[in-house]
């Protein structure tokens, strides 16, 4: 199993390119799709996604190209929009029936697995309301659900955890590290806390570049003694923002306490503490693609 | 002051939304042509049955004034409603129901922006006209003549359909496609009712109605009609727009409505009217309150829940597991997707919806064949609604993305859908059918054989081209209307002996085949989900 990209491009108006010259390869696990707003990672999941071409490039999956035969991944394809809609009078299980058909999934096994999907994103009792009575975090577990339906081995998730309580979110990580296994799965979220909990790689896009690809343990190697902690009067933080990346404040009685990546220590009071994935991501988007 | 700037400010930032759009450049595209057949003497202004005007500044802007009362005033009413709902849609409309601004200021910003769209068609439409007059028309050229039915009668106009429009979007159950529907007869009714008063062609003037004339055309006729009673006293006068060529017409000259304060007021009442209509729409606005909306959604979901729900206990959140398919092969089913689009065809109608449909086609069985042809226009007009939704459905709920993802949405859905409203369509004749069967009506089985073909390949290429339901639902009502009106060159269901079924047979291949390249192109092309 792997999807292999290469030189992929995607160009919105003459003067503005969305994806650039953009090559990863990826095998079984949770990738962990990493980048500020408007980065590309959208643009390059609905690529994956076969919903739109790219203007240069190739995306192979198992070898077959995607972009000329699309249909070879639509059926193992799991797909979850950053922003969808669902049919407001047609009930919650009456959708998923409608997807499976869609789909081509046949009535029996579309049923048990619609049951277990259902019990799964915790919709089990609000399955016969229509789907115009549900709460955004509802329809967003039903989109979960339609992703999943067919069992997909290239799942692509983009910002699954927005509108999600707190629980719904655990729930929902627990289960993409459940699924995570003979299959690939393409996780986009701004939440690092989501990457950090369940991404065995990472990617980390910004302006349509590719700035980063590893696993988690050998970003935060990158950092290790880079990442310094100290107490500044609340009056400095502006010139300490000017001066270092602050990955982190915390205000208390005596001051504020800071957390900046640098190479040096940045005083003699600052204590190297061990590296986040946030510290990690902040580092690279701020240097704006100087790590490329 | 300030209110004058929020109204400013509201209708700006609306009307630069909608002049960006791909729709208002193609209906500037279909004024400015229009203009041009005004302009160039192509539509023509006639006292029937062969006195025509000169062709000089007074004409043009007549003529002009005529289309663009009778085009704008119809289908600019569908260019211009949806502001309301976009700011539902897209929430806007909340953002604004949390800041201090009222009603009618919201309305009345909406009703300025939906006049400035169209105002501004006319008065590009004005420049065209003056452009045209000077390369053709007589040499005294009299910019007055020209601008004045444009500026008096079409703007007011106008302004009365761009109330009309807030007015219909802030009654929730005009907002949607039942508004377009209405608005067809409403428009109608009103045009009629504004040329009732026009001098009969038996020479008898009526008493000029100048409050119900809001298109102006017994005021543009009546003028016309006693300019060629001046010049040929034996003409009985009357007025009428047409199209048709005239072998050796009868030339008159006409200077254009002598504009006095009594012409010139009602003009002004009829903006006035507009400004009404707007206030009124404030009345019916909920605000983006949803709760003024939602009990009877509520009543509607509680109906159509068929058993109660035991409450289910949730699984724990560490203890998530989902078996695997194993064994399955995901074989496209033909037949599972059709049900599917099926019952998402006709899901969500409420009780009396069926019971209708099921008294009409009951009524077409049992009833003379002359009454079952109408009955059989009025079955078919009846799910426009849900047809309207044929091939957009995607755009308007926006699940394109879940939906063009799956395995060959081109071959697998589109079929499916297509044949699931051919299959309502099928259904909703089925009486007529039986009927034409045993009363051997060859051409009248042959139309219906054509209509349940044409209809939903029409609704498909309408929905799939446009991304909305507005095109179909227009052009489908007036369809059907010109079918009652036993058109022939309309006549696509076999309703006269001269229908030509056999014409729109191929079409529908031809509609067919422009959809599955229309939807081909937005699956392999389409950027814009970005």
């Amino acid at each position: 199993m792997k999807l292999v990209i290469e030189h992929l491009s995607k160009q919105y108006r003459r003067d503005f390119w969305g994806l650039r010259d953009f090559d990863l390869e990826l095998g079984p696990g949770v990738i962990g799709l990493l980048g500020p707003n408007g980065a590309g990672k959208s643009t390059l999941m609905r690529m994956l996604a076969t919903i739109t071409q790219p203007t240069e490039g190739t995306i192979k999956w198992n070898g077959a190209d995607i972009v000329r035969s699309p249909n070879t991944l639509r059926t193992v394809l799991g797909y979850l929009p950053q922003d969808f809609g669902v049919y407001p009078n047609l009930t919650g299980l009456e959708f998923l029936e409608y997807m499976a058909a869609i789909k081509g999934m046949d009535a029996k096994s579309a049923r048990r697995r619609i049951d277990e999907l259902l019990t799964v994103v915790n919709l089990v009792n609000a399955a016969r309301r229509p789907l115009g009575g549900y709460s955004g975090g509802m329809k967003q577990r039903v989109g979960i659900a339609q992703a999943l339906l067919n069992d997909p081995q290239l799942l692509i998730v983009d910002e699954p955890t927005v509108g999600l309580d707190p629980e719904e979110r655990i729930r929902f990580r627990n289960l993409l590290s459940d699924l995570s296994g003979e299959r690939i799965i393409i996780l986009s979220t701004h939440i690092v806390s989501d990457v950090e909990a369940t991404a065995t790689e990472i990617v980390i896009v910004n302006k349509g570049c590719k700035l980063q690809h590893a696993a988690p343990e050998k970003l935060l190697q990158v950092l290790e003694s880079k990442v310094w902690q100290w107490l500044v009067p609340s009056e400095e933080l502006a010139l300490l923002k000017q001066k270092y990346i602050i990955s982190g404040t915390i205000r208390r009685n005596d001051g504020i306490q800071v957390r900046v990546v640098n190479d040096e220590p940045p005083t003699s009071e600052a204590q190297s503490v061990s590296p986040t994935l946030e510290d990690v991501y902040l580092s690279l988007v701020s240097h704006n693609g100087v790590t490329h | 002051m300030k209110t004058l700037r929020l109204i400013y400010h509201l209708a700006r930032a609306d009307f630069l939304e909608r002049t960006r759009r791909y729709s208002f450049f193609v209906m500037l595209g279909v004024v400015l042509w229009f203009g041009y057949l005004s302009a160039s003497g192509q539509f023509r202004m006639r006292v029937p049955p062969d006195y025509l005007g000169v062709i000089n500044s007074a004409w043009v802007g007549a003529t002009m004034t005529i289309t663009v009362t009778l085009l704008l005033g119809w289908f600019g009413f569908y260019l211009v409603k949806g502001s309301v709902s976009r700011d539902y849609e897209t929430g806007v409309g909340q953002i604004m129901a949390a800041t201090p601004l009222s009603r009618p200021l919201y309305t009345l910003g909406k009703w300025l922006s939906n006049f400035a769209v169209l105002s501004i068609m006319i008065l590009i439409l004005m420049v065209v006209g003056i452009f045209m007059n000077l390369l053709y028309g007589t040499p005294d050229f009299n910019l007055w003549a020209l601008a004045a039915p444009l500026l008096l009668i079409a703007l007011p106009c106008m302004a009365i359909v761009a109330a009309v429009a807030v007015l219909f979007e802030t009654i929730h159950w005009l907002r949607g496609g039942l508004g377009n529907i209405v608005y067809f007869f409403v428009f109608m009714i009103a045009t009629v009712a504004s040329g009732l008063g026009m001098a009969s062609s038996t020479g008898e003037a009526n008493r000029y109605r100048s409050f119900s004339d809001f298109a102006g055309w017994q005021l543009i006729g009546d003028s016309i009609s006693r300019a060629a009673q001046t010049a040929y006293p034996e003409s009985t006068g009357g007025f009428a727009f047409s199209i048709t060529y005239l072998e050796n017409p009868k030339m008159f000259l006409w200077n254009g409505i002598d504009w006095t304060l009594e012409e010139i007021l009602p003009r002004f009442v009829f903006v006035l009217a507009a400004i009404g209509f707007a206030l009124l729409a404030a009345v019916f606005f909920d605000r983006f309150n949803p709760s003024r909306v939602f009990p009877t959604k509520r009543k509607r979901a509680g109906s159509n829940d068929p058993e109660p729900v035991t409450p289910v206990e949730a699984i724990p959140v560490s203890n998530v597991h989902l078996t695997p398919l194993t064994g399955v092969q995901n074989r496209f089913r033909f037949g599972a997707l059709f049900i599917a689009e099926l019952k998402l065809f006709l899901k969500g109608q409420p009780w009396w919806w069926y019971t209708i449909a099921l008294g009409l086609i009951a009524a077409q069985l049992f009833s003379e064949i002359e009454i079952t042809r109408i009955l059989l226009v009025v079955s078919w007009t009846w799910p426009i609604l849900i047809l309207g939704g044929l091939g957009c459905r995607e755009s308007r709920h926006d699940t394109r993305q879940i939906i063009f993802s799956a395995p060959r949405p081109l071959m697998n859905q589109l079929p499916a859908a297509w044949l699931a409203a051919f299959t309502v369509i099928a259904l909703m004749g089925s009486g007529a059918l039986v009927r034409f069967i045993i009363a051997g009506e060859t051409t009248s089985l042959l139309g219906w054989v054509t209509g349940v073909l044409f209809i939903p390949s029409l609704a498909l290429t309408c929905g799939v081209l446009t991304g909305s339901s507005k095109t179909f639902e227009v052009l489908y009502v007036l369809w059907m209307y010109m079918l009652t009106q036993n058109a022939p060159p309309f006549d696509f269901a076999g309703m006269t002996p001269e229908s030509p079924w056999y014409i729109y047979a191929p079409m529908v291949v031809v509609l067919l085949i422009i959809t599955i390249f229309a939807r081909q192109w937005q699956l392999t092309t389409r950027s814009s989900y970005r």
